[in-house]
């Protein structure tokens, strides 16, 4: 039998600086299981896939997420995790580098950021944590919020309507998009094994729950069981959300694989073609 | 499915922060709360009727801390020890090394 | 062909002395009077296999050479006073991470906008202040072409060694001159390799240095270290610590102390007739190039005055100033912005003499006569 006194999963024994955990997460936090749909992955993608691989994270919340990793990790300024990434794979690309940022980090400081990296089709694997609020400052409204939800910089209602990630990258030039829950568990697991391995500008968007902010003031909800209950009642997969009329979608959770083009050629890939027609001196 | 004879369901004092996703994920009924509060001052979940067990492992998908694990026989047990001598451990060093140079304090101050 | 004289401008020159020194890596943004340093870095870098990438905007170039440089590369960017003041973010995420970058600052004449083409020196405070917190900096000031070459390996030698920016304030005029200059041969250049670690990654501590040295190795992402790079406020690993003020003062005391208690080794200038002076001209960049015109003019009126042209701005070497105000009689600095570096010589001649300050705000030189009635007047 095994010590129950300071036993830990064997995922955290084998890829956690377990010297670091407890995590400083909140009690339900989805981000917990977003670190394991990561983990599951690289799990099953192999040893060689972990040792080449690099995270860059922004701030907030989910920003604290690869710090846990025994991995080579970067937690950069606010909404600046996507030019260091880029820098970083320009300099080695044969490393698999793992942006994770937040709703906040990534669409509005860091929105021009965001916008270029898919345009250039660079090849980021991009894991972007929607919460719907600002959560590590208090629970301040996010470009993510729904239409008139009560957080601490709107107590009168929000009035922004919203944006929705996917359209825009589709617009802008991703290769992959994905978006799920943290109730679809394997789901997600299998999209990030997809992202990585997918050569081009990856996002997959995982939207999780924030029993603390989100859960209180969005949904009405304090209990991480009844948030999930609520994901898993209020996503509709894509292909099931094409037949239906937009009044019947109305605050419902689209989740599934919106696009994959792995002919589209990647950024280093250009690169290499330019070396080589310019010639070395 | 029929029950499965799982050797224990390890749910570590260290982690668990009692969100009790495990309890809502299970769909055998297996977890329950406990009555008392441990060192840490939660009520941990604890198998009440292990015996239902399917070692399906939804408990442990959903669990945000890695604190609970289905350890279906010893062939599993024994891959955790190995697991944790040859990937954990070596890491510890460093950290006392650490603490022995800072608390001899250092030349810059 | 080295050993030879070539006529260079100032940003060809500093090109071609970075690529000596080793960069491969420029993420920059087109502005003027600096675009012709990323102009020509498109040019060469692909063809001695380094990379070049025009990136989104200044706050973007920043952080990709940060992150370029912990992949393994030395690398620099370029920019001028609007893009400056958008980049002290990143300045100070790579003092806080001990990154090595070189960032070359074009002046222009300032504030907001303002006189694009022209020149002005109004951003020597601010490569030492600009960003928030305390941290020290190194900036070099060139004053001519081969000086923007061989400051330039300069530049990331000192990088390399000591683990921190470095700025190289140059300005509108001496980007853009056009001089001769000689470049050594590649034996006769001292180039400053990164240093990397010695041990393996379970017993490396990352931020904690042997004991005499400033810095540890830098490691690269990639080698198996399992780093953190971190920019809050981080002990020894890299993990971060919630209130504890002994690890914080550790660290924020090392990272100052190892550029400003190093003055000595740092500080580069050049005196020229200050052995019988009773006025001396303390000065940098192209304010010196005037300057020098002014002291010959006074020596032929028979004032004694010597010049002191300062190569490193920053750190302040404050014991060279306090020597010389003891010898002479009074100081003048000239400088093309409303007096800022002679705040500083104020400060370090501690009273022992007169300072007198020549701005020149617009974007032009000084003329050499109004330097020269200083100088009278500074004489009597």
């Amino acid at each position: 039998m095994i010590q129950e006194e300071n036993f830990e999963h064997i995922l955290a024994k084998k890829y956690m600086r377990t010297e670091l955990l407890p995590h400083a997460f909140c009690s339900g936090c989805g981000i917990g299981i977003i670190e394991r749909m990561i983990l599951m992955a690289f799990e099953e993608l192999g040893e060689e896939e972990w040792k080449r691989t690099a995270f860059v994270s922004g701030i907030g919340c989910s920003g604290w997420t690869p710090l846990y990793f025994r991995s080579d990790v970067a937690h950069t300024l606010h909404g600046r995790a996507l030019p260091f990434a880029i820098g970083l794979k320009l300099a080695k690309p044969e490393l698999n580098v793992i942006v994770v940022m937040g709703d906040g980090d990534s669409m509005a400081i860091g929105g021009n950021h965001l916008i270029h990296a898919a345009r250039r089709n660079i090849g980021l694997t991009a894991i972007i944590v929607t919460n719907m609020v600002y959560s590590l400052t208090g629970g301040q409204m996010a470009p993510t919020t729904p239409e008139g939800a009560i957080t601490q910089t709107t107590p009168y209602g929000n009035i922004e309507p919203n944006f929705d990630l996917i359209e825009l990258m589709k617009a802008a030039g991703a290769t992959y998009l994905a978006r799920w829950t943290t109730y679809h568990v394997i789901q997600a697991k299998n999209s990030i094994k997809k992202a990585v391995k997918h050569k081009g500008f990856s996002v997959v968007e995982i939207i999780s729950q924030c029993p603390t902010f989100m859960g209180r003031y969005v949904l009405n909800k304090s209990d991480p069981r009844d948030i999930m209950q609520w994901f898993k009642e209020n996503s509709i997969p894509v292909s099931v959300a094409a037949t239906k009329s937009p009044e019947e979608l109305k605050g419902k959770i689209i989740v599934g694989e919106f696009l994959h083009k792995p002919e589209v050629m990647e950024y280093t890939e250009r690169l290499k073609l330019l070396k080589e027609r310019v010639g070395r001196r | 499915m029929s029950a499965a004879r799982v050797r224990q369901i390890a749910v570590s004092d260290k982690l668990c922060k009692a969100c009790y996703l495990c309890i809502w994920a299970c769909p055998w009924g297996v977890l329950e709360i406990k009555e008392e509060r441990n060192w840490r001052g939660i009520k941990k979940p604890y198998a009440a009727r292990i015996e239902q067990c399917r070692a399906c492992k939804l408990c442990e998908l959903y669990c945000p801390d890695f604190a609970i694990q289905v350890i279906v026989d010893e062939e599993e047990e024994r891959k955790i020890l190995e697991v944790e001598e040859s990937y954990e451990r070596k890491w510890f060093d460093r950290l006392k090394k650490r603490d022995e140079i800072i608390s001899k304090g250092v030349w810059w101050l | 062909m080295p050993g030879e004289l070539r006529l260079m401008t100032g940003y060809d020159a500093l090109v071609e002395g970075a690529i000596t020194a080793g960069c491969r890596f420029f993420a920059g943004y087109p502005i003027t009077p600096s675009t012709e340093i990323a102009e020509r870095m498109s040019n060469r870098l692909p063809k001695v296999g380094g990379i070049f990438i025009q990136m989104e905007d200044e706050l973007a170039s920043i952080i990709a050479i940060i992150g370029a440089s912990w992949g393994g590369l030395k690398a620099m960017t370029a920019t001028s006073g609007p893009g400056f003041s958008l980049m002290q973010e990143g300045l100070g995420f790579a003092v806080i991470t001990e990154t090595p970058i070189v960032l070359v600052d074009v002046m222009r004449g300032g504030p907001s906008t303002g006189l694009v083409t022209l020149p002005s020196q109004g951003d020597v405070m601010q490569a030492r202040w600009g960003s928030h917190g305390d941290y020290a900096i190194i900036a070099l000031a060139p004053w001519s072409s081969q000086e923007m070459f061989d400051l330039a390996i300069k530049a990331f030698n000192l990088a390399e060694i000591y683990r921190n920016p470095v700025i190289i304030l140059s300005d509108e005029v001496v980007a853009h001159i056009r001089e001769p200059i000689k470049i050594p041969p590649p034996g006769e250049i001292e180039i400053v390799e990164r240093r990397k670690p010695s041990v393996p990654p379970t017993e490396f501590i990352p931020y904690l240095p042997e004991p005499g040295e400033w810095v540890s190795p830098m490691p690269a992402f990639g080698e198996g270290y399992n780093l953190l790079v971190e920019s809050v406020m981080h002990d020894e690993f890299g993990h971060r610590i919630g209130m504890g003020q002994p690890i914080a003062e550790r660290k924020i005391k090392r990272i100052y102390y190892k550029i400003e208690k190093n003055v000595e080794k740092i500080a580069m200038y050049e005196e020229r007739g200050l052995e019988d002076a009773d006025v001396a001209i303390v000065t940098y960049g192209s304010s010196a190039r005037t300057s020098l015109k002014a002291m010959k003019d006074a020596r032929n009126l028979g004032i004694k005055v010597g010049m002191l042209r300062l190569i490193t701005l920053w750190p302040f070497y404050d014991k060279l100033i306090e020597e010389l105000s003891s010898k002479v009689k009074s100081i003048v600095v000239p400088e093309m912005n409303m007096g800022k570096i002679v705040r500083e010589v104020e400060r370090a001649s501690k009273g022992h003499c007169k300072v007198f300050s020549v701005p020149k705000v617009g974007g032009v030189l000084h003329n050499p006569d109004e330097i020269l009635s200083a100088v009278k007047l500074a004489a009597r």
